[in-house]
């Protein structure tokens, strides 16, 4: 489904990515963990192309993601559409503040799939609903709290139908009690088969729900493996360091 | 002490001069608001054709007297055949002029729109035009309304100026007036209210505005 190979990324003289080789299989949920800046988030974003990878190749659904073989403006239009696949949710939710919920949700599949207002519209309260939010269609974002603002982006990721969503520490800018209801709705979409693969300092979530724990250090995939394994017999030094920091 | 008979008598002449004035305003703010989105996005793109003029169109306003660019305008440009009337030629440097400073406004406001709208955005697979007309705009307008109102509050003053290439606009009327009653006092005063009720007037409307933007805020 996901197939990273030789991916390398540099911003300037700093090589941030170096050279990593990942496969996701469909409906698998990968957790990406790692020290801060060891480039969990470029990996993410190079999936997207929202990082254009200096090197190596990114497919996603047998497609090439990154291609060189296409002019600015034909790679444009290629992107736009490869992107249609791929939700993606950030730390700070990014909701637009001049939409409503309902608004933030139909924008791009009503914009850039030009999908039927009515069908889509019904899908989306049914996200919302899915989401635990159909109350506050009509609210705007800054009237809701973190949570319920990562909810709206989730669900607004999903009304394009992706295959793959990306999550970008989620929750990390979210109140400590408001992390649960964000972790819940992940959790049923991994349910569902949805493949995901998820940047987190959620151990316990990497724990119950990922298929696959990778530790990522210095731009390198230093260890992957079942989350149990990972978790309670890391091979490598750095893993070890790592979880005793998180866990203490 | 102040001759209220020639302002009741001669009122209704300055708000003729007046409607003028408006005119030539709301025109060129229009022309002046397009021209200044054009030249933000154009110093905003990464293409060096559409950056380096924007700039340099921008920067040569900038720095020159809207007094001279109105006078090569109207005085200089039938050299080479182009002659404008008084009134085209007042719309056009008054909308160039204004343009340069809305667009520094204009891109200002869009670069202050956080950099996770736009991620947002092309992440659901929105092309860059789209991205740029339905999420950065409608933000970036949310914080230039007021200085972008500072803009064209100084674009009705300037609109005085175009009486100096015989456009009897609320200024000239007030000059012409003077020639026949020799009351500059009462004839400056009128068009000095005048003025302050197109000024207000624009002010409060943008307010209408801004408060169309709030989004939920209270
Ligand atoms: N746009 C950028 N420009 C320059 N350096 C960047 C940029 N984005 C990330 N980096 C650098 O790349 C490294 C990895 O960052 P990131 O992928 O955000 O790490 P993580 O998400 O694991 O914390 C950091 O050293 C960071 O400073
Ligand atoms: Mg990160």
């Amino acid at each position: 489904m996901i197939r990273l190979h030789n991916l390398r990324k540099s911003f300037g003289n700093n090589e941030v990515l170096k050279g990593i080789n990942l496969e996701v299989d469909p409906s698998e949920v990968l957790v990406l963990i790692g020290p801060s800046g060891s480039g969990k988030s470029t990996l993410l974003r190079c999936i997207n192309n929202l990082e254009s990878p200096t090197g190596g190749e990114v497919t996603v659904d047998g497609e090439w993601v990154n291609r060189t073989d296409l002019k600015p403006r034909a790679f444009q239009k290629h992107i736009n559409r490869v992107r249609t696949h791929m939700g993606m949710v950030f730390q700070h939710f990014n909701l637009f503040p001049h939409k409503t919920v309902l608004e933030n949700i139909l924008e791009a599949p009503t914009q850039v799939l030009h999908r039927n207002q009515e069908e889509i519209t019904a899908e989306a309260l049914e996200l919302l609903d899915k989401v635990g939010l159909a109350e506050k269609k009509d609210s705007y974002p800054v009237q809701l709290s973190g949570g319920q603002q990562q909810r709206v982006a989730i669900a607004r990721a999903l009304a394009m139908r992706p295959s793959v969503m990306l999550f970008d520490e989620v929750t990390s800018a979210l109140d400590p009690e408001l992390v649960g209801e964000v972790l819940l709705v992940m959790e049923s979409l991994a349910a569902e088969g949805m493949t995901m693969i998820v940047v987190t300092h959620e151990m316990g979530f990497a724990e119950r729900v990922a298929n696959r724990v990778v530790f990522m250090s210095e731009g390198q995939i230093v260890e992957e493996g079942v989350p149990k394994e990972i978790f309670s017999n890391p091979r490598e030094e750095r893993t070890k360091q790592f979880l005793a920091d998180v866990l203490k | 002490m102040l001759d209220w008979q020639i302002i009741t008598h001669y009122f209704p002449f300055l708000v003729k001069g007046a409607i003028i004035t408006l005119e030539i305003s709301v025109i060129s703010l229009v022309l002046g608001l397009v021209a200044g989105l054009a030249a933000a996005l154009c110093i905003l793109s990464t293409n060096p054709l559409l950056h380096w003029p924007a700039r340099f169109y921008v920067w040569i306003i900038r720095s020159t007297p809207l007094l001279v660019q109105l006078f090569i305008i109207y005085f200089g440009l039938p050299q080479f055949g182009i002659g404008l009337s008084p009134f085209w030629s007042g719309v056009l440097a008054l909308a160039l002029n204004t343009g340069a400073y809305n667009a520094e406004t204009i891109r200002g406001g869009i670069l202050a729109v956080p950099k996770g709208q736009r991620e947002a955005s092309r992440s659901l697979g929105m092309s860059k035009a789209l991205t740029m007309r339905r999420i950065i705009l409608p933000q970036a307008l949310r914080l230039i309304i007021p200085p972008l109102g500072n803009n064209f509050v100084i674009l009705i003053k300037d609109t005085s100026l175009v009486s100096t290439i015989t456009l009897v606009e609320l200024t000239l009327t007030a000059q012409r007036l003077i020639g026949s009653t020799y009351k500059p006092f009462e004839m400056y005063l009128m068009a000095a209210v005048l003025y302050a009720i197109l000024t207000t007037g624009a002010s409060l409307l943008l307010r209408q505005v801004e408060r169309r933007t709030t989004w939920g805020h209270v």
